[in-house]
């Protein structure tokens, strides 16, 4: 194994290849706390991709509620029981990730899950922890919760997909960083299945290949945003391009939340895969919860984000979330609005910080008529 | 007088048996016309082998637990095309393709050339390629009669729509079928292995572990049958190893995956290189 940096452990780690950044890397936030889970992505995403013979399982988006949400069933207790104790030091994550932790005779630690496991994709749907008693769902602030959790693709720096591969028929793009199943060459072993510790990779039956999510690379190369995106009813994703840490910028919308801001923040990051979808975790879970998906960094962005009102570059920049569905590589707040760029630097949407809001009277006097709210 | 009697019948018994004895190598007998099926009762007529077979622990992901112990393998072959049986044991049959089921599996290698030096018996090397020749539980399934459908493997499965069944494609079959490539990548890319299968075997070649690729037809075929008390009997023919004439000898190895012990791939029982004779009438 080679040893590559890891900027999300904050250390070095072992992994089946050399480090090898590509030119760009693909990556986005998803604000959790406005997710409605009315799974309007995995439909958008489900009928451009895969509603084929061999596809009818596959949801290369899902939405899944926390704490008893899952998909396949249990993915995620599943490794962390695997992958056993372990422990962050600040920042530094002294455990080990499921590289470092892979058995004799295997490429990561890993399971398989069967086609049951694939049969319950909305297990947990809506379920809060704890339960709700006494008319306790009348009073704030409510003692149980829940919150949704929506995944793709994480398009990995470090894929386990791709080191769990025998054939080399997974590879990351040098030109943006998506990580795609060639279809001409997979064999259907299934090793990226088992690899892969968020179980994005899917077996086609039919044609005994296994297929992902591909970040729809043909809109991204067409500088669009991925169609569980631009469908968000609840706007709460924004795609674009990460730079590694010492490379940030501000004006970079991803770099701005991910690494100056550090508000949004990987799911599992200490299974050491670098992942790339980041996550502005939701505030009204418990925080141990939270660092057990999201890592060390949970209480300084749940503190960030609750502050987002007072913070206008914050909250124009979440603004942008949902208002285009151009990639915005740059973005710029001046005064109560902010602007969106392109890669040319040219204005792509222009919104303010705070929308108008007009009240309507319940009475209109002029018509002296009650205005009733029906269709 | 009774003892006598016993062992006057064991020994006709044993000579009007048809099997031949264990031999060290692979024998192929001549044959003017090659049993393409694992019960032909000519198979009775060429000796058997049984090979020894280890788990393939050179490179990850490796098998570290062996299962299957040994194939026994029997050959035939005319001046163009040679057959081979495999037999092996394994009472759970595993041909449905499904996620986290691997299928039953076997597979014959052959050195590119006829040459002192042999490739390495692990998948080849670089400039010394083998010949690969692969049967698999499910495509059996399937050229036997399964469907291409979820329904087939799962039949209470309720799908909604596919969108290459709408109505207004009813009187297009030929967009119909464009679209329904469209959402089969591996088909629509043209991988051999994608299916539907007419055939259950497939021609390969190997330089090395992780390089298995179609090759150029050998003109693959064969067929299997599974029996739950004696386990898998496969026949896999494929053209004649180029120079391998009567009573000249190249190698052969062979391969064995256990679909229900997640055997795919590199996960896998082996042999090593097994000398293969071509002998005439």
């Amino acid at each position: 194994m080679a040893r590559v940096y890891n900027w999300q452990l904050g250390r070095e780690m072992s992994y089946w290849y050399p480090e090898a950044r590509p030119k760009r890397q693909f990556a986005a936030v998803f604000d959790i706390n406005k997710c409605i889970a009315c799974q309007t992505c995995t439909l958008a995403c489900k009928t451009t991709w895969t509603s084929g013979k061999g596809q009818e399982y596959m949801l290369w988006n899902n939405v899944e509620t926390k704490p008893y949400g899952s998909y396949p069933l249990a993915y995620d207790l599943k490794l962390l029981e695997m992958l056993d104790s372990q422990r962050w030091n600040g920042r530094r994550y002294d455990g080990k990730t499921i590289f470092e932790s892979a058995p004799a005779g295997e490429r990561v630690l890993g399971w398989r899950p069967g086609d049951r496991d694939f049969a319950y994709p909305n297990t947990g749907e809506d379920d809060c922890a704890g339960e709700v008693e006494h008319g306790a769902y009348l009073s704030m602030a409510h003692t149980s919760w829940f919150f949704y959790l929506a995944r793709i693709c994480n398009h990995c720096t470090y894929p386990a997909c791709l080191a769990s591969c025998p054939r080399g028929s997974i590879y990351k793009r040098a030109e943006d960083g998506i990580v795609l199943v060639d279809q001409g060459r997979c064999r259907g072993y299934q090793e990226c299945v088992k690899g892969c510790p968020y179980k994005k990779v899917f077996y086609n039956p039919m044609t005994g290949t296994s297929e992902k999510c591909i970040a729809c690379f043909p809109k991204i190369e067409q500088g669009i945003q991925p169609q569980c995106f631009v469908n968000c009813i609840g706007k709460i994703r924004l795609a674009g391009w990460i730079s590694p840490p010492g490379q940030a910028r501000a004006d970079n919308p991803i770099d701005y939340l991910v690494h100056i801001r550090k508000i949004a923040l990987p799911l599992f990051p200490q299974f050491g895969l670098e992942p790339n979808v980041y996550y502005i975790p939701p505030v009204h879970s418990p925080p141990a919860f939270n660092r057990q998906l999201f890592g060390p960094g949970v209480d300084g962005a749940m503190k960030a984000y609750r502050n987002a009102p007072n913070d206008p570059e914050l909250a124009g920049l979440l603004c942008l979330f949902g208002s285009t569905e151009m990639l915005v590589n740059r973005f710029r707040r001046q005064g109560d609005a902010v602007s969106g760029f392109d890669g040319n630097g040219t204005e792509i949407v222009r919104v303010p910080l705070r929308e108008p809001v007009f009240v309507r009277p319940a009475f209109d006097a002029r018509n002296q008529l009650v205005r009733i709210n029906c269709p | 007088m009774r003892k006598t009697v016993v062992a006057l019948l064991a020994l006709l018994a044993a000579s009007c048996g048809r099997t031949p004895k264990p031999v060290p190598e692979v024998v192929s007998v001549s044959a003017a016309k090659l049993p393409l099926t694992p019960d032909d009762r000519l198979w009775d007529r060429a000796p058997e082998h049984a090979a020894k077979m280890i788990p393939q622990d050179l490179v990850e992901p490796r098998l570290l637990e062996p299962t299957t112990a040994e194939v026994r393998v029997r050959s035939f072959s005319n001046s163009s095309e040679i057959v081979f049986r495999l037999e092996w044991a394994d009472a759970d049959r595993s041909d449905r393709p499904v996620p986290g089921v691997m299928a039953d599996a076997c597979a014959i290698q052959i050195p590119g050339k006829i040459e002192k030096d042999l490739p390495d018996p692990q998948m080849g090397q670089e400039g010394k390629p083998v010949q690969v020749t692969y049967w698999r539980a499910d495509w059996q399934a399937a050229v036997d009669g399964r469907g291409d459908s979820i329904r087939d493997l799962h039949p209470n499965a309720s799908i909604d729509h596919y969108p290459f069944e709408a109505k207004v494609l009813d009187g297009d079959p030929e967009a119909r079928r464009e679209m329904e490539r469209r959402y089969a990548p591996a088909r629509a890319l043209g991988n051999l292995r994608a299916g539907p299968r007419a055939h259950p075997v497939e021609d390969l070649v190997s330089s090395g572990p992780g390089t298995l690729a179609p090759g150029p037809s050998l003109g693959a075929r064969g067929s299997g049958k599974h029996d739950a008390r004696k386990g898998w009997s496969v026949v896999i023919g494929r053209k004649l190893p180029q120079g391998l004439e009567v009573n000249q000898r190249t190698h052969i190895a062979f391969a064995v995956w256990q679909g229900t012990r997640q055997e795919a791939g590199a996960r896998k029982m082996r042999t090593g290189w097994i000398p293969l004779v071509r002998r005439g009438e």
